[in-house]
């Protein structure tokens, strides 16, 4: 079963298609979260996705506004739709008739 | 004041960045710049990267051999044996800058006496710099990716493992309330002797600088030298951690006919056997080709 934070950077590289990458992915979350996403726990977590063949990274081009560095670019795997979904149907069923989940 | 504070937060972000590998080190700092985070925010992130990154590499089993097979007991007699050697010459040190007239120079005693004293001096210090290299080298062909914090607590070891223990200089003599002699002189020549060469063995190894056949013609000058050496050696644990044991047939501690323990000259040697058994299948294989 997938972790929190590891739901939360596969729904953001999805959501993000082809534009996702370190620095998107990690805007992404802060803009749902509210709360500060670090460096460290996303470059582990992609590592950790990556081992575990729920996505694929590899270096992208390197960009002017980002001093000519390239980016880590991120693809959800199938197996990591598969695993997302299991993980949002999993919360789905156990919040059924909780008060948050009524609002 | 706040740009220059931020621009050296960056500065401090590239420096700990290249705790990284190449690519990743490239990929943070672009999302860094690209998110615009300012220089102190960087450098916390980019830390807190490398630390994680560090953590995992101690799941492996080889940097916790390095930490137990060269760092906890060669750091220790290297603390003991640098601690006396330091004690030893700033007696002299001390001795000669407070008294000193070249006339002294035309007496036979004297200019014996000063051989001696420079002779032991640079022994010592010749001694703990290639033991020191030795374990650098050691430690970097061990653990290559953990190196650097196995240094770090390499040093630690070398400047608080005698913390409790003193030497029979310090004990004698009252030369040392000075805070120069006593205290810095004495840091300053663990310093140059222990970390400085440690920390050529550790680059020496990563960048491949020396040749198998310099390492043979090392060894030989490092057996020369602990065989020179070892009555100091196993005397700086004796006085430093009290590991008295029989007097000797004169019945005096101290002197030349004590029985001394064996272990620690075959403990500062290991690094050494251990650089030549690597580098010997190399040569042998140059020879077959």
């Amino acid at each position: 079963m997938l972790g929190e934070f590891e739901y939360l950077m596969l729904t953001a590289a999805a959501r993000l298609g082809d534009e996702a990458y370190g620095a998107a992915i990690r805007q992404e979350i802060e803009d749902a979260t509210g709360a500060p996403c670090s460096i460290g726990a996303l470059y582990t977590t992609l590592d950790r996705l990556e081992n575990k063949g729920l996505i694929k990274t590899w270096m992208g081009d390197p960009t002017p506004e980002r001093g000519g560095r390239p980016k880590r670019m991120v693809r959800v795997t199938p197996k990591g739709v598969e695993a997302a979904t299991s993980f949002y149907n999993a919360v789905r069923r156990v919040s059924r008739g909780v008060a948050w989940a009524k609002s | 004041m706040g740009e220059i504070m931020t621009s050296i937060g960056w500065r401090l972000a590239d420096l700990v960045s290249h705790a990284l590998d190449p690519h990743e080190r490239d990929a943070v700092r672009g999302d860094l710049s690209e998110c615009r985070v300012n220089g102190w925010r960087a450098f916390h992130e980019v830390l807190g990267l490398v630390c994680r990154r560090q953590a995992a590499l101690w799941a492996d089993w080889r940097p916790w051999l390095a930490l137990v097979v060269v760092v906890l007991p060669l750091g220790t007699l290297l603390s003991h044996a640098s601690r006396s050697w330091a004690d030893n010459s700033v007696l002299d040190i001390s001795l000669y800058a407070r008294i000193w007239e070249w006339s002294y120079l035309t007496y036979p005693g004297w200019r014996r006496e000063l051989f001696r004293a420079v002779w032991s001096t640079v022994l010592g210090a010749a001694a703990l710099s290639v033991w020191s290299w030795t374990c650098g080298y050691m430690l970097a062909s061990i653990s290559r990716r953990t190196v650097w914090v196995a240094a770090i607590a390499f040093g630690l070891v070398v400047f608080f493992a005698t913390i409790g223990t003193s030497t029979l200089a310090r004990i004698r003599h009252d030369e040392f309330s000075g805070h120069f002699y006593g205290v810095v002189l004495p840091r300053l020549f663990r310093t140059a002797f222990v970390m400085v060469p440690l920390f050529w063995g550790i680059r020496s190894r990563r960048k491949g600088l020396i040749r198998p056949s310099m390492l043979f013609i090392g060894a030989a000058v490092v057996l020369i030298l602990t065989v020179l050496k070892s009555p100091g050696l196993q005397s700086s644990l004796i006085w430093g951690r009290g590991l008295y044991g029989d007097a000797g047939p004169d019945r005096t501690f101290g002197t030349s006919d004590d029985p001394r323990p064996s272990w620690p000259v075959v403990v500062i040697l290991w690094p050494t056997a251990y650089i030549l058994a690597t580098a010997m299948p190399n040569r042998q294989r140059r020879v077959d080709a």
